[in-house]
């Protein structure tokens, strides 16, 4: 019997996972890249001393600091880089 | 009503400030006022908001940056130490971020980062501010006062809060909106766990402790905010528009203590012209200072005939303030 269910189970998921290939995946995408751009916002607004722009009183922004230290490297890129044309396509 | 009798009638009123401008003798009523609720039988805490404490002066120990020190039985004195606060806190963000990551060093962009956030002009009042939420929040003390900075850092103090306040408000909204967003795509790709945003949390809890302190500033029912003012013109306008800035922040002000008068018995001495002149100095303006804020002046104190440092001098001191006429 339990054979029998993971074969209906398997079924079934690939179903969802169809319907989510077709639906759903935009949307996921579309908000996980919102969230991104918001996060570096957020990095900004906070550690804008990295940059030389100091917005967020650093003794509080010190206590952020651990939570984005991975995050930095890829902020300060986005941030600082050139933009082109190809930017809006992206 | 004299300043024994408002303390006897409000005894919740727990923080005791006060203001005015430098040099008018803020330190010494925090030291005499503590000393004589120590010696009602209250567990008293004097502390220093200032970079540039005096409370080590006064009571000549050096207490400065040793937390509580008692001077007396009851009263406890401390002066924060602002720059090895600020130390401290340096290496508590490099240890989480080295324990956070598994790291053997911090990064050099961090580091640097680090570093230069602790040189930033604000980060001294911001160590202070962040330190009275520790005092306060410890409810040790029947009573707390704060021997608070000159008049202009003072409204700086208060409105740094508020901006502060806003500020996080703001961050937080966006980040809880980045939440949103990030569950959405949770519940696209059908993922259930939800990790905890951290970041969230601890921007909660700066708010918090931005809030605990400003509120204590402007609250009307712990709170007793005193005036120190001087017979002399400069000081007297100055400590007008003062209370109107103060009276926007919503700072309960409990009234005014005129410090340094000379006393009118002099008068009848054989005294030289010099003396004389300012004695009738100083009654122009305390006619002014009764006219401009009338019942809410509580006390005159005289000048005394040496500076106020040790308890001697602090008993004295208590004495004029709170002894019974």
């Amino acid at each position: 019997m339990p054979e029998e269910e993971k074969k209906s189970g398997g079924f079934w998921d690939a179903f969802k996972s169809i319907l989510y290939g077709m639906a759903g995946h935009d949307m996921a995408r579309y908000a996980l890249k919102t969230r991104g751009s918001m996060e570096h916002l957020f990095i900004l607004i906070t550690m804008g001393d990295l940059l030389g722009i100091p917005i967020l009183p650093p003794y509080y922004s010190l206590r952020i600091l651990p939570y984005v230290v991975p995050q930095i490297a890829t902020w300060k890129r986005r941030m600082l880089r050139e933009r082109d044309l190809t930017d809006a396509l992206a | 009503m004299s300043l024994a009798q408002i303390f006897r009638q409000h005894p919740e009123r727990r923080y005791i400030m006060f203001g005015g401008k430098g040099g008018l003798g803020k330190t010494t009523f925090s030291a005499a006022t503590a000393y004589w609720l120590a010696q009602q039988g209250h567990r008293v805490l004097v502390f220093s908001v200032d970079p540039q404490a005096s409370l080590s002066d006064i009571f000549q120990r050096d207490i400065f940056g040793k937390g509580p020190v008692e001077i007396v039985p009851n009263l406890f004195a401390e002066e924060i130490d602002a720059d090895r606060r600020i130390r401290d806190y340096q290496e508590e963000i490099r240890r989480k971020i080295l324990d956070m990551y598994g790291l053997e060093a911090v990064p050099d962009e961090i580091e640097d980062y680090i570093r230069a956030a602790a040189a930033e002009p604000a980060m001294e009042e911001s160590a202070i501010f962040d330190a009275v939420v520790d005092i306060v929040v410890g409810q040790d003390y029947d009573y707390y006062i704060y021997d608070l900075v000159p008049l202009g850092h003072a409204l700086y103090y208060l409105s740094m809060a508020s901006v502060y306040d806003q500020w996080i408000a703001k961050i937080t909204a966006l980040r809880q909106e980045m939440e949103e967003y990030a569950q959405v795509a949770r519940i696209m790709q059908r993922r259930e766990e939800m990790e905890e945003d951290k970041i969230l949390r601890e921007l909660q809890e700066i708010r918090y402790r931005i809030n605990t302190s400003s509120s204590i500033l402007t609250d009307r029912q712990k709170t007793a905010f005193f005036f120190v003012v001087i017979p002399e013109e400069m000081i007297i306008l100055d400590t007008l528009k003062a209370a109107q800035l103060f009276a926007r922040f919503r700072v309960p002000i409990s009234g005014y203590i005129v410090n340094r008068v000379l006393p009118p018995e002099l008068a009848e001495q054989d005294i030289p012209e010099y003396l004389r002149n300012r004695l009738e100095m100083q009654k122009k303006y305390l006619a002014e200072i009764e006219r401009t804020f009338g019942q809410e002046v509580i006390a005159r104190i005289p000048e005394f005939e040496r500076d106020i440092t040790g308890l001697p001098m602090i008993e004295r001191m208590a004495q004029a303030m709170f002894g019974e006429e």
